[in-house]
């Protein structure tokens, strides 16, 4: 993740039509949906994410319940989850007005039972609990959100290391391989792997692993000086000048 | 005015059918008068009918005060004549001093009532509607039919604007065009949150809103403030000026409605509407997105109406609170709490005074979460005023844990927006209204869902309840520049692993995307950098914690500055005033006064254009005081 918010509000891989739609008038028009809901599957299959365009999908089932579909909404909610510590996915669940139970859809509306369960998981991610998350995600119970709908989210479980990465490489200067296992459940040669692709290191002799520096986890103390700007003085010296 | 009567009975008999009509056509469920016309077709009856109720406004007429009357007669002139400085007077004052006088407690008189005063104007009347139902909502309690007809007239009025062929040669200070937008809005909200609670509803309420159709649809307000912003070209408007475009090729860009003072202001006032909208609906992106174009500075245009300068801010703030961006939210906050703290003697007197001091209390409020959650040292005046408001929520956030969590809960409630749902109940769907009703019945509560605040508050505080350990954490760390994580755990009593974890939300706590402030490039309200919010740094070294802080050198600059200036004032106020007279010889010093005529009124009303030489003379004339002396000298 780099350090501004620009690839947020437009990623680079954001197609002009997209754009034009999140960005215009256009975007409130119920005939655009489908647009829409195409790109979220095309972000679900290629491991690409667009914040922006996925509230404009909510935007629109808001103000017309009648094109409500509670697959987009999960799938929505589940590529938020993977965006933490951002606050995605409040707000997108911000965007989701209780509806009546909607007599139209042919089967029981899954979102009332998932969306507590994708809670919970948000707050295990925000909360940097990852072996609790771990856990739940793989947990029975879940079994119907994974064979459902993860299953389908490429790269659903690298996207949550992601998270895991960017928690711990801001935290840690070095961490014991069987925490970072836990935290990203892999292990063995798994594990192994994924922190040789990290381009980060093993000490053989403890087996601990060494975190590059990066901007984060590179602290010093520092005493902060007072810097005056120009336009602070400007009055005392335009007075001045006025005056003389 | 009881001696016009006459003319005016004439011009009312003229009109009398489309009052007539216009009762019988609105569609709100007045069974009988629609079908009077169709199933019994004898004169007779309508005709009745149009007298008892030319009657009828006869007696309303006649129960207007004669100063009423004058002062609508005088309001209508003005409009007509586009006199923006008696519109003013009349809209500012006087519709406030006759509301306090005569109609504090009932409506003031219908439109259709005063019509004769103002030869049936309707561009007249949709504007006098305009207040009289603004006065409903704000003073009394508005009914169904209030509802639906004040979200006519404002479709009469917007209408009206963009709907003609070329701009309308109306005029309406800037103060007025912002409070249409604003009510329009209010209005909207309010009608949202009476819809959403089935309960308690009459049977006729019931059909209505079954059969209310785009009536105060989020759709149909949209389109009005989109519209609005489009035919006003307002978004060119403001890049073509950013970019030191010159008067004629802005004028061209914004073309013949841009250029009219009431167009470009509507425009302006109706992205900040749209803020407000999106907020309400829960959509803090977009909300902050419709503001790209907007400078959020304190020479921008909105903020020549305070009102809307107040609520620019409150809502862009709001919006970063729900983005956790609090060190965003705490400057927008700041600065315009400092805004309304340097007018507050202009405001007293303004007939907006409270609202604008409410909003500005629960800015206090939302500054005093952001300041918990992002503790910043950027104003501490602001910050004291907050403690001193919200001492008690104050305590039970330092004291953590559960009690800490029910204060930041009555803090958002205070604070937050009257959060809306976007789509009514189903009450055109029999059935499901019966089940929506039925459960209701047992627990005297709204249904579940349909009250958008308390999801708005769970997601909130769920993120709260995330951070609530790093305090504690914090105040541990503060103490140590290394330290074994065995031990803190066993400090803090936990378990290590829980706490390394609770670590990392507090590094993830202690960074924040924020505008870069000062950076020349105008950016939008969403982009930003990321930026550490903390003092206090750590890392985790396989076990052990090591721990940094920075601190903040002592400042000089503001003291000095702010000194210097005050410095400065006193000066200047010493040099404008009159010289007293020496005690000695004040019989001489009168004599003198009175024969230099000039030299003493050229220093009481010295401007700084002043030229020395009359300060100089006064002071040779009048004052042996050596002190005054000294100034006068420096100068030459």
């Amino acid at each position: 993740m780099d350090n501004t918010a620009a690839s947020w509000i437009t990623p680079p891989s954001r197609p002009e039509l997209i754009e034009n739609l999140v960005s215009g008038v256009d975007r409130y028009n119920p005939n655009n949906v489908g647009i829409l809901e195409d790109y979220l599957y095309h972000q679900i299959r290629n491991e690409e994410y667009d914040c922006l365009a996925n509230l404009a999908i909510l935007k629109l089932y808001q103000f017309n319940p009648e094109l409500y579909n509670p697959d987009v909404v999960i799938n929505i909610l589940i590529k938020a989850l993977t965006a933490s510590p951002l606050p995605d996915f409040n707000l997108c669940v911000s965007l989701l007005d209780e509806r009546p139970v909607n007599a139209q859809l042919d089967e029981p509306d899954p979102l009332p039972t998932h969306l507590p369960i994708l809670r919970g998981l948000n707050d295990l991610l925000f909360r940097c609990r990852f072996p609790a998350f771990w856990d739940i995600y793989r947990s029975d119970d879940l079994e119907s959100l994974r064979d459902n709908y993860t299953v389908e989210v490429a790269g659903f479980d690298n996207a949550v290391r992601g998270v895991v990465v960017r928690a711990v490489k801001a935290a840690f200067t070095r961490i014991s391989t069987a925490r970072l296992g836990s935290y990203l459940a892999l292990s063995g040669d798994d594990l192994a792997e994924y922190i040789a692709k990290l381009g980060w290191t093993i000490e053989p002799a403890t087996s601990v692993v060494r975190v590059p520096p990066n901007p984060e986890n590179q602290i010093e103390a520092t005493v902060v000086q007072e810097s005056i700007k120009l336009p602070q003085l400007a009055k005392v010296i335009s007075h001045s000048v006025s005056k003389a | 005015m009881a001696h016009q009567q006459m003319p005016i009975w004439a011009t009312e008999a003229d009109i009398d059918e489309d009052v007539d009509l216009s009762l019988a056509i609105g569609n709100y469920g007045h069974g009988h008068f629609e079908d009077a016309p169709i199933q019994h077709p004898q004169l007779d009856e309508t005709a009745m009918i149009a007298i008892q109720q030319h009657m009828a406004q006869q007696a309303a007429f006649s129960q207007i005060p004669d100063v009423v009357k004058a002062f609508i007669v005088r309001f209508h002139q003005a409009v007509l004549e586009n006199n923006l400085e008696e519109i003013t007077i009349a809209y500012e004052s006087g519709w406030n001093k006759y509301t306090e006088k005569f109609y504090s407690r009932t409506e003031w008189p219908e439109a259709e009532i005063i019509a004769p005063l103002v030869n049936d104007d309707p561009i007249f009347l949709i504007l006098y509607r305009e207040l009289y139902y603004r006065h409903v909502y704000s003073r009394l309690q508005p009914n169904i039919d209030d509802r639906f007809h004040s979200y006519e007239n404002s479709c009469e009025l917007f209408n009206y604007l963009l709907n003609s062929d070329g701009p309308v040669k109306l005029e309406l200070p800037e103060q007025w065009l912002w409070d249409i937008i604003d009510e329009f809005i209010y209005q909207y909200q309010v009608f949202c949150t009476w819809r959403s609670k089935v309960k308690n509803k009459t049977d006729d309420e019931l059909v209505m809103l079954a059969e209310g159709g785009p009536v105060w649809s989020s759709y149909s307000v949209l389109n009005v403030l989109y519209s609005l912003m489009q035919k006003s070209k307002i978004n060119e408007y403001i890049v073509a000026t950013r970019e030191g475009k010159s008067q004629e090729e802005i004028g061209e860009i914004v073309g013949e409605f841009g250029q009219r003072p009431l167009y470009r202001m509507l425009g302006y006032f109706s992205i900040i509407g749209l803020l407000r909208v999106h907020v309400l609906l829960g959509d803090f992106t977009l909300a902050l997105k419709v503001m790209e174009s907007v400078e959020l500075n304190q020479k921008s245009p909105f903020t020549r109406v305070t009102a809307c300068h107040v609520t620019t801010y409150y809502y862009v703030g709001f919006c970063y609170i729900m983005l956790r961006r609090y060190p965003d939210a705490i400057r927008t906050f700041v600065t315009i709490l400092n805004f309304i703290m340097r007018m507050r003697q202009y405001h007293t007197r303004s007939y907006q005074y409270d609202q604008i001091s409410k909003t500005a209390d629960r800015m206090y409020a939302l500054f005093a979460i952001c300041n918990a959650l992002s503790p910043s040292r950027l104003d501490d005046n602001i910050a004291n005023i907050a403690k001193e408001r919200f001492g008690e929520q104050y305590a039970k956030i330092a004291r953590g844990g559960q009690e800490a969590l029910s204060a930041f809960e009555e803090l958002f409630l205070y604070a937050c927006p009257k959060f809306i749902t976007a789509n009514p109940p189903p009450y055109e769907d029999n059935t499901a209204m019966t089940d929506l009703l039925a459960p209701a019945d047992a627990a005297d509560t709204a249904p579940p869902g349909y009250d958008a605040t308390q999801r708005h508050l769970s997601l909130f505080l769920a993120d709260i309840a995330a951070q609530l350990p790093v305090p504690t954490l914090r105040s541990f760390l503060k103490l140590y520049t290394s330290l074994d994580a065995k031990k803190l755990a066993n400090f803090l009593d936990v378990d290590e692993e829980e706490m390394v974890q609770e670590m990392m939300v507090m590094k993830q706590a202690s960074k924040s995307l924020s505008r870069v402030p000062g950076g020349g490039e105008i950016t939008s309200l969403l982009d930003g950098r990321v930026i550490t919010t903390s003092d206090l740094n750590f890392i985790i070294d396989e076990n052990m914690v090591h721990i940094t802080e920075s601190t903040v050198g002592r400042r000089y600059a503001g003291w000095f500055i702010k000194n210097t200036e005050r410095a400065q004032k006193i000066f200047d106020d010493l040099k404008h005033m009159p010289l007293p007279a020496p005690p000695a010889s004040a019989a001489n010093a009168s004599s003198h006064r009175s024969t230099h005529p000039g030299a003493a009124s050229g220093a009481i009303a010295a401007s700084a254009a002043t030229p020395a030489g009359t300060a100089k003379e006064t002071t040779d004339a009048q004052a042996p005081a050596p002190r005054k002396v000294a100034w006068g000298g420096a100068r030459a």
